[in-house]
């Protein structure tokens, strides 16, 4: 047996700082693992809303609770938003009230200011209206699968080239994620002791992210060729009208309804 | 940078989204003409490619990180048009499905993220690049390009904020969306801008590009032959003013006396703008005195309070049975 081998070693790795690897990391499968989830959202039921509505009400409620300046209409938006939010599989739930808690205390923090100069409206106003908004965005998002916000927007006639951008992005986040990931493994297993040059190594990732989805988008048109996929889009499925869409359409007009009520009474009481 | 819902009032949402259709339009007509029928998916991965940019976190100084938008990176990998279109996939993304961004605010995220910031740090990056014929004056371009796209952008955005409480405020003189005038917004929005990100942004853009510099030349946008750079500078300076005019226009409706401006600028301590109205503006325990609120009728009022209430104590308690649940399968 050769000598050095016997010989015993005591081989420690010099610490290193590397947060900004596990981070990126961590985004990434954050991202992959939102859009898988989104993905495998609950297939359409019997009282499932069709996503068009959801769209089209999702965004009036926005532009109302946007433009609202009375607290109780925005009270009443948001008990909506709560209610809808409770009902969810607790996955949903979970993500979509932590992005809105991050999202609003975020915004209370941004205006702590204002309210030492007495202006307690923004202060409670602000927090509230970007939770609800952020809220119903979330919900529409994590209740509908990205096909259905796609076939939504085809309904609202959005070109062909916009509606296959999005449908191409999508995917590609994903695939293109994945291989980024390996990259920063590959680099995290290799880093071993301190690697000074993992700031290089990570702008090859970036590098060869860029150069693998210019490939990528090669080979997607030469599928598309062979397939004879033309960019063009159509809606195969029949639009029917469920109990469920029924009922969002009714609390959703409530809403609507109660917006123009609280806002003539305001005004009337002003002038 | 993404400007969040109910930061801007809704009237700058709906001139932000029109300001920004002519952009994207143009875009679409000049990409159609540039790329070829067989590039079009490009416009889509370019899409993926910008979105996963922005997860790439970087080593700042002190222990934390940052990231990177990566803007004007991709106008010089791709083309500014191309990036236009890119980046505006990825910001409606964004907002569509992750919420990070408002949808009414998008049009004013796109003009600033996906228009300013590639244009103007394109601009920029080909002046440099023109005048300077070594190797180095690509990278010191599209080093002081991405600085400069990256603050250009946040400046349009500072803007877009500071004169939210000019136009946008009740009849005593409160904000009703972003409180900050200018004098607060811009030094807020800029220094760290123009200090950590912008240094950020140019170190990244430039290690990548040379890279893909280094690895696949023939793979970055040519650029048009003819050199336009007068053009482009008049289109960062244009592009810059816009959001003024909208604050000059608001004087022009006379939503707001000069006397009003004065005081908030003389006032000197940035924060420090107290409304007349204060006294008589919100306060915290008349929103919900007796579980009544005001300007609703009291039934529906306490319904609506109760249905809160339900939906909050459902939340809760579906949030401490889930806990419960996993300490058992632990």
């Amino acid at each position: 047996m050769p000598e050095w081998l016997l010989q015993s070693e005591n081989y420690a790795p010099r610490a290193d700082k590397d947060t900004f690897l596990s981070k990126s990391i961590l985004a990434l499968l954050g991202l992959i693992s939102k859009i898988r989830a989104q993905d495998t959202a609950a297939a359409p039921t019997r009282y499932a809303v069709n996503p068009f509505f959801k769209l089209v009400f999702t965004l009036t409620l926005a532009v109302l609770v946007s433009l609202t300046r009375e607290f109780a209409f925005l009270f009443a938006a948001l008990t909506y938003v709560l209610l809808y939010l409770c009902v969810q599989p607790i996955r949903t739930l979970r993500r979509v009230l932590a992005t809105g808690a991050a999202v609003t205390a975020f915004t209370f923090v941004i205006l702590l200011p204002t309210a030492l100069g007495g202006n307690g409206y923004s202060l409670t106003m602000m927090p509230v209206k970007v939770f609800t908004a952020v809220t119903a965005v979330n919900l529409l998002s994590h209740t509908s699968r990205w096909s259905e916000l796609l076939s939504a927007l085809k309904r609202f006639r959005a070109p062909d080239m916009l509606v296959f951008v999005l449908d191409i992005t999508i995917r590609y986040i994903v695939m293109l994620g994945e291989t980024t990931l390996e990259s920063l493994y590959a680099l995290k297993l290799r880093s071993v002791g301190r690697n000074t040059r993992k700031y290089n190594a990570l702008s090859g990732v970036a590098g060869s992210l860029f150069l693998r989805s210019r490939q990528m988008a090669e080979d997607t048109h030469s599928a598309m060729l062979c397939r004879g996929f033309t960019g063009e889009y159509r809606v195969y499925q029949k639009f029917s009208f469920t109990l469920g869409d029924a009922g969002y359409i009714l609390v959703n007009a409530g809403l609507i309804l109660l917006y123009i009520y609280i806002t003539r009474d305001a005004n009337a009481g002003i002038g | 940078m993404h400007i969040p819902e109910n930061f801007l009032s809704p009237a700058t949402c709906a001139v932000m989204a029109v300001a920004a259709v002519p952009v994207l339009a143009v875009a679409v007509k000049k990409v159609k003409d540039e790329l070829p029928r067989e590039k079009l998916p490009m416009l889509g991965i370019g899409a993926a490619f910008s979105f996963l940019m922005m997860m790439f976190n970087l080593p700042l100084p002190g222990g934390t990180t940052g990231h990177a938008v990566g803007g004007v990176l991709i106008a010089v990998l791709l083309g500014p048009y191309s990036a236009c279109l890119s980046v505006s996939t990825a910001l409606i993304i964004q907002a569509l499905l992750f919420g990070d961004g408002g949808i009414l605010s998008l049009g004013a995220n796109i003009f600033n993220i996906a228009f300013v910031m590639p244009f103007a740090g394109y601009a920029v990056y080909k002046l440099i690049r023109d005048r300077v014929k070594s190797d180095k004056g690509e990278f010191v371009g599209a080093a002081i390009g991405s600085w400069f796209g990256l603050n250009a952008a946040a400046l349009v955005t500072a803007i877009e904020f500071g004169i939210q409480p000019a136009i946008a405020h009740d009849a005593a003189g409160l904000a009703l969306y972003c409180p900050y005038p200018l004098s607060a917004s811009i030094p807020a929005m800029m220094l760290p801008h123009m200090l950590v990100a912008g240094v950020v942004e140019a170190l990244f853009t430039v290690f990548i590009f040379a890279y893909i510099r280094k690895a696949s030349p023939g793979d970055i946008y040519a650029g048009a032959t003819k050199r336009t750079p007068a053009l482009y500078i008049l289109l960062a300076v244009l592009i810059l003013a816009v959001p003024l005019g909208l604050l000059a226009a608001g004087t022009a409706w006379g939503e707001w006396g000069a006397e009003e401006i004065a005081g908030v600028v003389s006032n000197g301590s940035a924060l420090g703008y107290v409304p007349a109205g204060m006294e008589s503006g919100f306060s915290f325990e008349t929103v919900m005195p007796d579980y009544t609120i005001a300007a609703l009728p009291e039934v529906p009022g306490y319904i609506l309070s109760a249905l809160f209430g339900v939906a909050i104590s459902v939340i809760v308690f579906r949030l401490i049975g889930g806990l419960a649940k996993n300490k058992q399968k632990a």
